[in-house]
C-alpha cells in the first residue's frame, strides 16, 4: 500500500471531476431539484380526492356527521344526491362517495352502530384509503359529543368499483410498476447500445454509407423492439404466474401495452443518445429524465393527489399514460372497449412515433 | 462522366474547427484508376480531408467535386468506400458478419467472399473481431470497404499499427484492385510508402504544399529523398 499512489489516483479524479461540468452540474443540481420535486409532491397544497356526500336522513346524528364529513381537511366533498353520485363514479370524476342511508341516525342511538355506506373506485390504494379515513375521524368527532357514555361502534359498509379488500399493496403498484421497469431497462439498453456506435467509429462508417439516417433510427428500433418484445414476455409471465399479481384484464392487452411502452422506451433511448457523446453522457441522462417520469408518473402516489400544478406536468409525461393503460387492463379489467384505455395507448404511440422523427432528424450526418 | 474528369477535384477549400484551422486552401485532383498519397505529418489536415470527400466535413469555403458530381451529394456514396483510421468494425462479431452487414447496407452481399480473399482473410472468416490482432482488425476493416467494389477507394492511414510483412500484404491489394480500375486516395505519415503510390500530394498545416509524381517532388526540391524534399518544401511557400 503507498498512499502517495492512492492520492496520485485521487488528484487525477478531483482534476478530471473539474473539467466535466455537466457530471458537476448533475451531481449537485439533481439531487436538489429531484429533492425539491418530491418534497412539493407530499407536501405541497393538495385538496384530497374528491367525493361525493350523499343524506338521506334528517335526523340530528346524520346531520352531525355531515357536517364533520364537509369540513375533513383530507377530502374535497360535494353534497349531492345518489344518482349524481353513481354517475360521477361511474364517470371517473370522484374517488368516491359517502352515503348516510335513510336510518342512519336511528341506528346510532338505539343500536349504537355508526354505519355509513363508502363506495370508492378502489383502482388506486391513495384515495380509497384517505376517503375511508376521514368517514372515520368525522363519524369519531360527531358521535362523541351526540352519544353519552359508551360509544358507538363504527361499521362502515365498504365497497369497492374496482379491486376490492383483497388487493394488497403489490396488487395496486405492480402494474405501473412493469411497464416502469420495463421502460428503464428498454431505455438505457438502447441508448448505450447506439451511443457505442459512435464510440467504435462504426457510426462514421454508417454515415459514409448509402444508409439514410431515418434508415439507422428505424433499424435500430425494429432491432431493439424484438429484445424489448421478449423481456415484455418474460416480465408479464413471471409478475403474473410466480408473484400472482390481480390482473382483471386480458393478458394479451397487458402485453400489448407493455409492448407499446417498450417501443416508446425504444425511441426515447434513441433520441437522446444522439445528444450524447459518450455512454457516460447517455447514463447521466438518467436522473433528468427517467426519474421525474417515476416520480409524476402516478406510480407510487396517484395523480389526483398531486398538487394542481405537477398534475399538468403529469398529463404530458409519456410514462404517466403507460401507468394509466396498465391499471385499466390488470385493475379495471378494461377492453379496447374502453375509451380511456384507447386515448392512453394512442398517447404512447404518438409519442413513439414523435421520438423516432426526432431522432431521425437529430442524429447528425457530419462530424464537424 | 467524361473520361478526363478527375474523379476527385478539391478547389480551394477551407475548413475550420472553432479557431483551429484544418484546411487552409487546399487544391488537388485524383485521377480515375490511380493510387494517389496524401502524405503529412499527424494534425495536417489528412483525415479533415478526406471526410470532407465522404460528405462528413462541410467546407467552409472551396469546392469538392467527386466522381463528376459536386459535394454533398449522398448518391455519391454508393461507389465510394471509407476505411476509418481507428479499424471500426462492431467486435463482438465475426469477420464475415462485419463484412456481410456492409455489403447489405451497399445491396452486394454477393462480394463478401471476394473481399475477404482480397485481404486473405478467408480462413479467419468466422473468427470473434474482439479476438484478433491489430493488423487482422485492419484487414478487416479493409474488406468492410471494398465489398461493394467502389469506384473510388479512401483509406485513411491503413497501414498504420500493422508489421512491415503485413504492410506490403496490404499494398499489394491496393496495386491489384487499382490495376482492376478503382481509384484509391491513401494517406500516411510514413514518407517510404510514398513510393507505392502513383502521385501524392505533401500535406502541411491545411495546405497543399506540392503535388505529383516522387519524382517531380524530389526535382522540384532538388533533393534525392523524399523526406528531404518534404522539409525543403515546408520552407517555401505553398504551390
Amino acid at each position: 500500500m503507498s498512499a502517495r499512489r492512492i492520492l496520485a489516483l485521487t488528484r487525477r479524479l478531483l482534476q478530471q471531476f473539474r473539467r466535466d461540468h455537466r457530471t458537476l452540474a448533475l451531481v449537485f443540481v439533481a439531487p436538489i431539484v429531484i429533492l425539491s420535486l418530491v418534497s412539493y409532491l407530499l407536501r405541497g397544497d393538495t385538496t384530497g380526492p374528491k367525493v361525493d356526500l350523499v343524506v338521506e336522513d334528517s335526523a340530528q346524528a346524520a346531520m352531525a356527521v355531515a357536517a364533520e364529513v364537509e369540513t375533513s381537511s383530507e377530502i374535497a366533498v360535494t353534497r349531492t344526491d345518489i344518482a349524481r353520485a353513481r354517475d360521477d363514479l361511474e364517470n371517473n370524476r370522484i374517488s368516491g362517495y359517502i352515503r348516510l342511508p335513510a336510518g342512519f341516525s336511528e341506528r346510532v342511538t338505539r343500536e349504537r352502530v355508526v354505519a355509513p355506506e363508502v363506495t370508492v373506485q378502489g383502482d388506486e390504494p391513495g384515495p380509497a384509503e384517505t376517503v375511508v379515513k376521514a368517514v372515520q375521524s368525522a363519524t369519531g368527532a360527531a358521535t362523541t359529543t351526540l352519544v353519552q357514555g359508551q360509544s358507538p361502534r363504527l361499521e362502515p359498509a365498504i365497497s369497492y368499483r374496482y379491486g376490492g379488500p383483497s388487493l394488497d399493496t403489490l396488487d395496486y403498484f405492480g402494474s405501473a410498476f412493469i411497464v416502469f421497469i420495463v421502460f428503464f431497462v428498454v431505455y438505457v439498453v438502447t441508448s448505450v447500445a447506439f451511443l457505442r456506435e459512435r464510440t467504435q467509429g462504426t457510426l462514421e462508417r454508417l454515415m459514409a454509407s448509402p444508409l439514410r439516417r431515418l434508415e439507422l433510427v428505424f433499424g435500430y428500433m425494429l432491432g431493439f423492439s424484438i429484445l424489448a418484445l421478449l423481456q415484455s414476455a418474460v416480465v408479464m409471465t413471471y409478475s403474473l404466474a410466480v408473484l400472482h399479481i390481480h390482473n382483471a384484464g386480458n393478458p394479451a392487452l397487458m402485453f400489448v401495452v407493455v409492448a407499446v411502452t417498450a417501443l416508446m422506451a425504444v425511441n426515447l433511448g434513441i433520441m437522446l443518445s444522439t445528444f450524447a457523446r459518450t455512454e457516460f453522457q447517455a447514463v447521466q441522462f438518467i436522473p433528468l429524465v427517467i426519474t421525474p417520469q417515476a416520480i409524476l408518473a402516478g406510480i407510487i402516489v396517484p395523480i389526483s393527489s398531486e398538487p394542481a400544478p405537477l398534475q399538468v406536468v403529469s398529463n404530458v409525461l409519456p410514462l404517466t399514460y403507460a401507468a394509466y393503460a396498465m391499471r385499466d387492463v390488470m385493475i379495471r379489467g378494461a377492453g379496447l372497449d374502453y375509451p380511456p384505455l384507447l386515448l392512453a395507448l394512442g398517447v404512447i404511440a404518438a409519442f413513439a412515433a414523435l421520438l423516432i422523427v426526432t431522432a431521425g432528424a437529430t442524429v447528425r450526418r457530419t462530424v464537424g | 462522366m467524361a473520361p478526363n474528369t478527375p474523379a476527385i477535384e478539391l478547389t480551394d477549400v477551407t475548413k475550420s474547427f472553432k479557431s483551429l484551422r484544418a484546411l487552409d486552401g487546399a487544391s488537388l485532383a485524383v485521377d480515375p484508376g490511380e493510387i494517389y498519397g496524401l502524405l503529412g505529418p499527424n494534425g495536417s489536415g489528412k483525415s479533415t480531408l478526406i471526410r470532407m470527400i465522404v460528405g462528413l466535413v462541410r467546407a467552409d469555403s472551396g469546392r469538392v467535386r467527386v466522381l463528376g458530381r459536386q459535394m454533398p451529394d449522398m448518391s455519391v456514396l454508393a461507389e465510394v468506400g471509407y476505411m476509418t483510421q481507428q479499424a471500426a468494425l462492431y467486435p463482438d462479431l465475426s469477420i464475415v458478419e462485419n463484412v456481410r452487414f456492409f455489403a447489405a447496407l451497399w445491396g452486394r452481399e454477393d462480394g463478401v467472399d471476394a473481399a475477404l480473399e482480397v485481404v486473405d482473410l478467408g480462413s479467419r472468416r468466422d473468427s470473434t473481431v474482439a479476438t484478433l490482432s491489430g493488423g487482422m482488425r485492419t484487414r478487416a476493416s479493409l474488406a468492410c470497404a471494398i465489398v461493394h467494389q467502389p469506384k473510388l477507394l479512401l483509406l485513411d492511414e491503413p497501414t498504420v499499427g500493422i508489421d512491415p510483412q503485413l504492410r506490403a500484404q496490404v499494398w499489394d491489394s491496393l496495386a491489384e484492385m487499382a490495376k482492376a480500375g478503382t481509384t484509391i486516395l491513401v494517406s500516411s505519415h510514413v514518407m517510404d510508402e510514398a513510393e507505392r503510390c502513383q502521385r501524392l500530394a505533401l500535406i502541411r498545416a491545411g495546405k497543399v504544399l506540392a503535388e505529383g509524381t516522387v519524382a517531380q517532388l524530389k526535382k522540384k526540391a532538388g533533393v534525392s529523398r523524399l523526406e528531404d524534399a518534404f522539409l525543403k518544401l515546408s520552407e517555401e511557400p505553398a504551390a
